[in-house]
């Protein structure tokens, strides 16, 4: 390849020149205009902020020491935590029973079969935690808000640069990179994660899997995660993705070969996977479906180089943030968790 | 001083500029403002376009302290400038937006406002990254900095809108006869 020069002027393209010599005269050039006064927003902010922290200090103080009933000792109004209330009943937080309040780091937040809690997830977004789930705040910060989902099942929708919202479960980790998400602990410990909007990681120990909008993958006892597959994915094709991820390695060639254009984010999944041998016939076949540019090289793809295969990724999930963002219904399957999910 | 201003990263100039240094907000405006102006001109045009920039900045001047992670401010103006095109494409009326379409000198060559028109009807994504690299000369890891993109995904992007400029640029194929 002799350069890419509609990415960085190496090589040469000589439409692309033309078209920037063609063009080149529109860009702009003009220099910094005057600057209206600023206001003293910091310090009316800094201002204003006291009056409010005085003013809560004192809501707080009068909470606490009105000690109510529903509120136990650990979760109430104040303190460091994610505010929570507890819908169709109370909910157990600190293990006394609660109908809202704040869930302090490290404590737990457990609803019965029949409650849903809505939990705001600092300043970045919201869950919705399901009856018969538990679930408790590890951490949260600038850095990264984390919680821990023993059981059950929660609905999340974040907003937030990725990486900085992560959910722990006895199976795995789903690593948000902005989006909404279902997130469930099924019976048998399995981790099921089905994605609704953008894109999530869901690791464990060294394996990984890309989930984007309008795909599903669960956890394979001790395998970690399994492999993508679209929600509306044939259930053949689901078939054979199931017993590839049992350690079928029989079913990869008819599952390769099953693939159809809805399915090319499990193809990278098992490219981005599968040892070196495997990857030609995985990534012919993805060529048969994905028009693949000629700068992401065949032979690096093959070789497992990670920038080739994190761009073919982007290559393939560039429409899940053009897409609009309609989110298909929730896919998880009711008989999942029965009588749990409202 | 001026050459710590000029080799600081950017959340370092955002950081410089929400204190109230001048400076700091110079040289933000000298790295952002052609891709502002693209942003504006995927919506706008060239007259209204180099408005735009003016009171983004403006605005941005005004409200830095909104910007609670400097990392995010790159995203933050975007999606400021985006906001403020699509108010001023709203604020035209039809004709008076057609008048002032390439009311610029010097005038564009027929050749680049019809280059121009078929950019802008391009989708979104595609849109304002091919006018960062083909108008404002940005290249594309320069692009990646000045939108908050991943370098891959405007790779993506220029290819892919590269490909459909190509199709629509194209002269149309002749039909019947032999050449």
């Amino acid at each position: 390849m002799s350069g890419d020069y509609l990415w960085d002027r190496s090589g040469e393209d000589p439409e692309v020149a033309r078209l920037e010599g063609l063009l080149g005269g529109l860009a702009h050039a003009a220099p910094l205009g005057p600057l209206p006064p600023r206001r003293g927003r910091r310090r009316a902010l800094l201002l204003g902020g006291s009056v409010v922290a005085i003013a809560a200090a004192v809501v707080v103080a009068w909470w606490v020491t009105r000690a109510p009933a529903s509120s136990p000792a650990g979760c109430g109004a104040g303190g460091a935590g994610f505010a929570f209330t507890a819908r169709g009943g109370a909910a157990r937080c600190g293990g006394g029973a609660t109908t809202g309040g704040v869930l302090p780091v490290g404590t737990a937040l457990a609803t019965p079969p029949d409650v849903t809690a809505e939990v705001v997830v600092a300043d970045i977004g919201a869950l919705t935690l399901a009856g018969g789930s538990e679930l408790t705040l590890a951490a949260t910060g600038t850095a990264q808000h984390r919680l821990r989902l023993a059981h059950g099942r929660l609905s999340a929708r974040v907003t937030a640069p990725p990486r900085l919202f992560i959910v722990d479960t006895p199976a795995a980790t789903a690593i948000d990179l902005g989006c909404a998400y279902d997130l469930a602990v099924l019976p048998d410990g399995r981790t099921r994660l089905t994605v609704t909007e953008g894109v999530v990681e869901l690791a464990a120990g060294p394996r990984l899997a890309h989930v984007t909008r309008g795909h599903t993958v669960t956890t394979a006892a001790d395998r970690g995660p399994g492999t993508p597959i679209a929600v509306a994915a044939d259930p053949a094709f689901a078939a054979l993705v199931g017993r590839w991820d049992a350690g079928d390695a029989a079913a990869l060639a008819p599952l390769v070969a099953a693939a159809g254009a809805g399915d090319t984010l499990t193809l990278w999944n098992l490219l981005a996977n599968a040892a070196p041998a495997a990857r030609p016939a995985i990534l012919a076949r993805l060529d048969e479906l994905f028009p693949r540019p000629e700068w992401l090289l065949a032979d690096e793809l093959v070789a497992g180089k990670p920038e080739a295969i994190a761009g073919l990724r982007d290559v393939l999930t560039s429409g899940v943030w053009l897409a609009p963002v309609d989110a298909p219904p929730s896919p998880i399957a009711p008989d999942a968790n029965p009588g749990v999910w409202r | 001083m001026a050459a710590a201003v000029v080799d600081a990263t950017i959340a370092e100039l955002v950081v410089a500029a929400q204190a109230g240094s001048h400076a700091a907000f110079t040289t933000l405006y000298g790295r952002f403002h052609r891709a502002v102006h693209a942003v504006a001109l995927a919506r706008v045009g060239p007259a209204d376009a180099a408005d735009v920039v003016q009171d983004v900045f403006a605005r941005a001047w005004t409200r830095l302290d909104s910007v609670r992670d400097p990392a995010a401010f790159a995203g933050w103006l975007m999606t400021m400038a985006r906001n403020r095109a699509i108010d001023r494409a709203r604020s035209r009326a039809p004709d008076d937006a057609g008048a002032r379409e390439l009311a610029v000198a010097p005038a564009p060559t027929a050749e680049a406002a019809a280059a121009l028109r078929a950019i802008r009807a391009l989708p979104e994504a595609y849109r304002e990254t091919l006018l960062m690299r083909l108008v404002e000369g940005l290249s594309g890891p320069e692009i990646a900095e000045r939108t908050g993109l991943t370098p891959a995904s405007v790779r993506v992007n220029l290819h892919r809108g590269m490909t459909l400029l190509r199709e629509r640029l194209a002269p149309p194929e002749s039909t019947g006869g032999t050449p």
